[in-house]
This record gives C-alpha cells, structure tokens and sequence, in this order.
C-alpha cells in the first residue's frame, strides 16, 4: 500500500555456496492485511455455517448443522457474534487505511481503472487463445473485483443485519416492508459472497494449477520472484526500476 | 435358564414341568391382556394404540368413552361388554360430549371456535378434539409423538388447513397455503431447526378458542394482533406498528422469500403502498438484487470454467 513497500525487497537468509544472492521475496501484503484477512476468514466461515442453514431450512442438512454448533440459541448467538466483529473489522479496514495509512487516497493502486475492463476483455479472449495474457500491475481486475465486492457486501450485509437484528427499532424508522426485504437482501448478498468465495475466490487461489494447493501469500505475505514475474508483471518492473534508480543515487 | 430348568427337572418328572412352563408362557400375554383391556381379543390394533394412550396410564378403560361395561376380569367374550349405555363408535358432533365429561373448560372453550360453528352447521369435518389429539392414541401435550405437541402443531393443522378440495368448499373459502406461507416466516425457521419456544398455529390463533380473524372477540382480529404478539413469552414491551398489525400476517411472512414483492397482483390496492413503499421501490430493490446475484456468480462461474478450459489448449500460459 505505502509506496515504500514497493521496494520493500527481503533475502532469504541462506546464501548459496557461490555466494551469489538467495531467493527474493516480494512483500505482498503487511502483517496487518494478514491479521485482517485470517479475522475475515474466521467471521466469514462462522456466518455461513450459522446463515445458510436459516436460508435454507427446510434442507436436510439444515439441523444437521444446528445442532453439530449447538442448537438453534447457539446458532444466533455464534451469527451475532461473528457479524459484530466481522462489522468492527470493517471499520478498523476503513479507519486504517484512510488515516492511518499516509498514501494519498487517488494513488492507491485498487481503485478500478479503465485498464482492468480492457484487461477483463482481453482475459476472455485470452481464454480462448485468440490474445496474450494481460500484464497486470500490482492488482489484476480479478483481484479489485474480489476486494470491492467484499467491501460492497459487507455494507450491505452490515445494514441489513441490524435491520434483522433490531426490527422494531427499525420499524419506527423504516416501512414495514423494508424490514422484510432486509432479509431478502441480506441472504440473497451472502448467498451471493459464498458462492462467490467457494467459486471463483477460491479458484483463483486454491483450486487453480498454478497455485494448488494453495497461494502462500496469505500466510507470509511473500510472492516470489518468479510468481511476480508472471503475475504481476507492471508492477515487478516498476519495483526493478525504483531499485535501479537508488542504487544509481546511493553508490556503494 | 439351563441351571434353573435343570433344577426343575431334577424335582419334577419332566413331561410334566414342560407342559406346566409352555402353559405359562401361553397363558401370561392373554390372562393380562383381558385383565387389563376388555376388548383387546376382537379390537387388538385398537387397544394396541390405547396403550400409549395418557388415559391408559391413567387407569381408564375403553367404556369410559364409548359406554357400555366394562368387565376386566372377563375371561370370555362378554355381551356385557356392549350392553347399558353403550355408544360404540360416537358421531363426529358428539365427540366432544364425551371428553367434556372431564375437560369442562377444553370443551367450553373448543364450543366457541369456529370449528364447533362449522359442525353446528351441518359440516362434520371440522375439527374436533380427537382431530388434534388422536382418537385412541392420546397422548400427553408434552410427548413429542403427540400431535398436539408445540413441535408438531403446524403438521396436525396442515391435515386439513393443506387440503385443497376441502379448505375451497364454498361454505369455508379458506386459503390452503397457510401452512407454505407460515413456512416462510422466522418462527418455523426456528422451529424446524429443534428451536422450540417459537409461535406455532396455536400460539396465535389460540388451541381451543380459534376464531376467525373477522371476530372481533378473535385472537388474531386485528384489534388484538398487538396483543396476541406480545404475550408474556413472545413479544412483550414491543410497540407494534398498528399496520403490522392489521391482518394479512400469512401474506406478510410471504415476504421473506419475496413472493408477495415478486408478484404484486396478488396485493390489495390499498396495501400496495405499504408492502412496496414509494413507487413500488421494495420491488426494485428485490429484483435488482436477484439479477445482481445471479449475474455475477454466472459470469465468474463461467470465467473459472473458461480458465480451466483453455488449460487444455496452452500447456504453458506463462
């Protein structure tokens, strides 16, 4: 995020024999994005255990799960619980990154641009072997769309929850009917981010065979040279050229 | 067995033992069933059921409804059995003279529901006692294998309140998706799931008192809706909006899946406005949310099977 972090290059700390420099490491993400996504992962997990079987309660795994979290009283509670946190780290993501983080806001790299919907199309022909695999910057479209959608879920699924948590408070503010959409768009959003997450997320992270089993950079936050290098092409040859550049201004 | 057989052997000649052990053996089942219940040799399947019935274990016998004598001690088939004030199998409008000759309060409740009405007028498939409460196999209300249990109350309603042809006679009129629409709200939700302190028919439309909704005097006319809703148990201290209120709770919970926003001929007029809101926005918003969901998983579901596809074609994408 900060523009430092663009630099931010580590070594492995075995050197080779020859002496010749270790693997390089790119940061990814910060220890505090970590944190951030594994809190996600938890709340998130939780919610949909406890949400889908009330979204579908007439499915036979519906009690099956009730009761493997404890009944029907611990099923609400484990929701409510989760939602409210899954809440507060919404708003810690926001505070931070809009400031605490000192990068000017118009030059955060995750704002959507027209580059990501030449790139989405020029995907879709790839997919089909009639272009070349765009080169992407330090987030593909793929993954702006995956951020986004979570941030327009969670303050959908945030101010609907509330309506469904308090309806008669609600009530005295809102029609009646409003209420009961809450929960038409509450569970018609998170059965969208779950399908979403198990689908197309996970794919992306998981399932596909240039990552599987998985992509390590949500656990140490590192891409490698050779995972930059295909991934994140723009942005390994800017990092290339900023490092160029200081070791030209700081000769050793 | 073996030790305790040859002992008896041992004392007795044993021709004699065998016959003497095999006659107990035979006898024990139907020496205690006619000393228990008199007309278990003809109506064994009926008896059967009465086992498990709470009278039963209460110490009642078949005569104490259907008349007659009752001789427990009876090793024949007695005449007996049927003679004196015996009624045999009571008609539908008398069912409710018989459990009254204990229940008081149930029957002088159940003789002001709309069921005694319809029966009173000539319609004998309305409810009755044994239509909720089993005819031989009565069980307590807190046995979950009753059907008067809480659990089990939407499914001995929906016996008759589910069934098209007799809920559509011109003389009762009723919706027959009571049940489907109840199915949509939060409580059966609950309910369904083992979460047990959630309104179920009775709750709202009473057990014994159930009135229609046009009866001023009804728990669920809209006058009293509050009321009903914020029972010591349910909803209490919650100020109701008066329009919540005002009937339609069924169509209401319909809601939940977005049937009645989805389908907006099906709305009065006049209630238009405040099921949808302003320019029927409620119905907007619904749609814009389906189309949202289903395009977006549809288009990214259809990226991933596009990128997994062209793993086929180019061996190396890098």
């Amino acid at each position: 995020m900060r523009k430092q972090s663009l630099i931010e290059v580590s070594y492995s700390k075995e050197l080779k024999g020859d002496n010749t420099m270790g693997e390089v490491f790119f940061k990814r993400f910060t220890f505090n994005q970590l944190v951030q996504h594994w809190i996600m992962i938890g709340t998130f997990m939780a919610l949909v255990v406890t949400g889908m079987p009330v979204k579908f309660p007439d499915a036979w795994w519906s009690p099956v799960i009730i009761n493997m979290v404890g009944g029907f009283e611990m099923r609400t509670l484990i929701h409510h619980a989760a939602g409210i946190s899954m809440v507060v780290l919404g708003i810690y993501h926001v505070t931070f990154h809009v400031f605490v983080d000192k990068e000017s806001l118009l030059d955060r790299k995750v704002w959507p641009t027209l580059k990501d919907a030449k790139d989405f199309w020029q995907t879709v022909l790839f997919y089909f072997g009639k272009a070349e695999n765009p080169k992407y910057g330090r987030y593909s479209w793929k993954e702006k769309f995956d951020y986004w959608g979570a941030f327009w879920g969670m303050v959908m699924l945030c101010v609907t929850g509330l309506i469904m948590m308090f309806p008669f408070i609600a009530m005295e503010y809102i029609p009646y009917a409003y209420v009961h959409l809450a929960t038409i768009i509450h569970t018609d959003e998170a059965l969208l981010a779950t399908l979403f997450i198990f689908i197309v997320h996970w794919w992306n992270v998981h399932y596909s065979p240039e990552v599987f089993p998985m992509s390590k950079a949500w656990l140490t936050g590192n891409l490698s040279e050779e995972q930059m290098k295909h991934e994140h092409p723009l942005e390994y040859e800017e990092i290339m050229r900023q490092m160029r550049e200081r070791s030209e201004k700081v000769p050793d | 067995m073996l030790l305790i057989g040859a002992s008896v052997c041992s004392l007795l000649k044993k021709k004699y033992a065998m016959i003497l052990i095999a006659a107990l053996i035979l006898l024990i089942p139907v020496v205690s069933a006619q000393q228990d219940v008199s007309c278990y040799h003809c109506h064994t399947e009926v008896v059967t059921q009465f086992r498990n019935n709470i009278h039963y274990q209460g110490g009642f016998s078949c005569a104490d409804c259907h008349g007659g004598v009752s001789e427990s001690n009876a090793t024949v088939i007695s005449a007996n059995a049927m003679s004196g004030n015996f009624i045999g199998k009571p008609s539908r409008d008398h069912i409710t003279d018989i459990c009254s000759k204990c229940h008081s309060q149930e029957a002088s409740d159940y003789k002001q529901s709309i069921h005694w009405y319809a029966i009173q007028k000539g319609h004998p498939e309305a409810a009755t006692c044994t239509d909720c409460h089993g005819v031989h196999e009565i069980r307590a209300i807190a046995d979950n294998k009753s059907s008067s249990n809480h659990q089990n109350s939407p499914a001995t309603c929906a016996k008759c309140h589910s069934n098209k042809e007799l809920m559509s006679a011109w003389y009762y009129g009723i919706k027959a998706d009571r049940i489907d629409t109840y199915k949509e709200s939060f409580h059966w939700k609950a309910l369904r799931n083992g979460y047990n302190v959630v309104a179920t028919c009775s709750d709202c439309h009473n057990n014994h008192i159930t009135k229609s909704h046009e009866d001023p005097s009804s728990s669920t006319y809209p006058d009293n809706l509050p009321k009903t809703c914020g029972k010591e148990g349910c909803h209490p201290g919650t100020r109701f909006d008066a329009k919540v209120a005002a009937g339609l709770v069924h169509d209401k919970e319909s809601l939940h899946t977005g049937e009645l926003v989805f389908n907006q001929s099906r709305l009065e007029p006049q209630m238009k406005a405040y099921f949808l809101g302003p320019f029927d926005l409620a119905y907007w918003i619904a749609i814009f949310f389906k189309i949202l969901t289903t395009g977006v998983i549809g288009l990214f579901a259809a990226m991933v099977v596009l990128d997994f596809a062209s793993r086929f074609k180019i061996h190396r994408r890098w």
